[in-house]
């Protein structure tokens, strides 16, 4: 569905979407390499509780 | 047609509106918002937010209360006790109007919709709680697109927390000059050095900035595509920086440790207590507000016995620590909020109408003031007749305490500065107040210099 201006009454503004698309590409990255390195960890060692291989936040 | 007014804050949506008929507050849906809201009400997202209390109930009315061409339904939401504004809660309370802003916008995703909008004055603290009160904020969510409202959220939530967490200071104030939130440059402008190591700082605030700067008249960025997937990301993160602030503001102000501090004796707490609590009773307060409160000592007898406080200080610290201990202890009945008695929140944004004055919104049937008067006197140099001509305004029924010269806390006070205030005395106090109130009960502390008054303000006035 198109989102019709109407409805975007805050001013997305410039650069807004743009920032979002390059932030995404770095978190993406991030995750995918976080996951990868779970996996890797969960390989060798026997994974607690805890830790899962979805979890996916990021360390501020 | 029904008599009705226009809510002064709400013309920015045209999707409908809030207005006022007969003392109560409706909200207009337009024909223009009709499929949105249908989508709400039927993909069970409505339903699910209200009962995670995450978002305000109303019932539909079927009479169209404006007689308007738009009409498609008219809501009657929930009424909310006392409207409250950003610059007035403390940093616990705006991550928490932050969190829930993310939440809501997860449960709208999962059923289709998205938030249009991220600013805090779409949140009221209600029952201890924050609550989404716009009903209307909801949109039809589009796949490929990025969130139209990352930028808003930023600025009006996650740029002032990172201001305080990092220059370790009271930082609300400026939301009020910032209306629409704190822009990034200036954000990127005020925050140390130390916060480059954060990485969500570079990536919301420094990164943000020199793309937008890079932007300035450049290319149309509505073409960028987008994908679920990248906003759950966003979202998980913007909420683990949230999450991850400490609770505890550990830094040092003037009045988050008062009672530990002070040179006063926890017997005088005591002997306060006792006579505060033969003035209040055979009293029925419906709502108190008290001025002053710190960590809310006195409120919290107050709500024990069902009355709705609002707790305000001008510390940011007690605020938060009083926000902090409702939470926790889940008392439903008082609202914490900082307040600069000598400078409160001004009537703010378009006609000076959108955001009312601070005493504008309160209607006490009982107003604290205790261990206060001597801070505005002579900490403000606030005339004790014009303070007692305040007091007439906003407080039908006083509890207040004077402090005299003769007292520690006021020497403290008078050592570091010339003692002008040769019109500050018992018989002074006295002499402002009783032309507007009855003086009822006046009653030494024991142990102390200091007096506590019960006062009724006089009907003739």
């Amino acid at each position: 569905m198109i989102i019709t201006s109407i409805f975007l009454y805050v001013d997305p503004g410039s650069g807004s979407y743009l920032v979002q698309a390059i932030i995404a590409a770095i978190l993406g990255a991030l995750f995918y390499f976080k996951n990868i390195w779970w996996r890797i960890k969960a390989f060798f060692f026997k994974p607690k509780k805890d830790e899962t291989a979805g979890n996916d936040t990021v360390n501020d | 047609m029904t008599n009705y007014i226009t809510h002064p804050a709400s013309f920015k949506d045209p999707s409908g509106f809030v207005f006022q008929a007969g003392g109560t507050i409706y909200r207009q849906v337009n024909q223009s918002y009709a499929a949105t809201y249908d989508k709400l009400m039927s993909s069970g997202l409505y339903q699910q937010l209200v009962n995670k209390k995450q978002l305000i109930p109303h019932r539909e009315i079927t009479e169209n209360l404006t007689q308007s061409p738009d009409w498609y339904k008219t809501l009657q939401p929930e009424a909310i006790p006392f409207i409250s504004y950003p610059y007035e809660w403390s940093f616990e309370q705006l991550r928490d109007a932050a969190l829930l802003t993310l939440s809501v916008l997860r449960t709208a995703l999962s059923h289709g919709m998205i938030l249009k909008d991220a600013t805090p004055f779409n949140i009221q603290f209600m029952r201890g709680r924050p609550v989404f009160i716009d009903t209307l904020s909801f949109d039809v969510y589009d796949h490929s697109r990025p969130w139209v409202a990352y930028r808003q959220f930023c600025q009006c939530f996650l740029f002032p927390l990172y201001l305080e967490h990092y220059l370790k200071k009271d930082v609300q104030k400026i939301l009020s000059a910032y209306i629409e939130g704190i822009p990034v440059d200036v954000t990127a402008r005020l925050l140390p050095w130390k916060s480059n190591l954060s990485f969500g700082v570079w990536l919301h605030v420094y990164l943000q900035n020199t793309v937008q700067r890079g932007k300035k008249g450049g290319s149309n960025t509505n073409t960028v595509q987008f994908q679920k997937k990248k906003l759950l990301d966003l979202i998980s993160h913007l909420e683990s920086i949230l999450q991850r602030f400490p609770e505890e503001r550990t830094y040092k102000t003037t009045w988050n440790n008062y009672y530990e501090d002070s040179i006063l004796s926890q017997d005088y707490l005591q002997q306060k207590e006792k006579i505060f609590r033969e003035l209040c009773e055979g009293l029925t307060i419906q709502q108190a507000l008290d001025l002053g409160a710190n960590d809310g000592y006195f409120s919290k007898i107050l709500a024990a016995g069902n009355t709705a406080v609002i707790a305000t200080d001008v510390d940011g610290q007690c605020i938060n620590r009083l926000y902090c201990e409702v939470k926790k202890k889940n008392i439903p009945n008082i609202l914490p909020l900082i307040l600069d008695i000598s400078n409160p929140s001004p009537a703010i944004g378009f006609h000076n109408k959108e955001r009312t004055a601070f005493f504008e919104r309160t209607h006490a049937d009982l107003v604290l003031a205790l261990a206060l008067v001597h801070h505005l006197v002579i900490g403000k140099n606030i005339p004790l007749p014009m303070l007692a001509a305040w007091f007439r305004d906003i407080a039908p029924r006083l509890i207040i305490e004077f402090v005299p010269k003769e007292d520690e806390k006021v020497q403290q006070m008078l050592s570091s500065r010339e003692d002008v205030f040769d019109h500050y005395t018992q018989a002074d106090f006295e002499n402002a107040f009783s032309p507007y109130f009855d003086i009822q009960a006046s009653k030494p502390i024991p142990g102390t210099h200091r007096v506590l008054y019960l006062m009724t303000r006089k009907n003739a006035l």
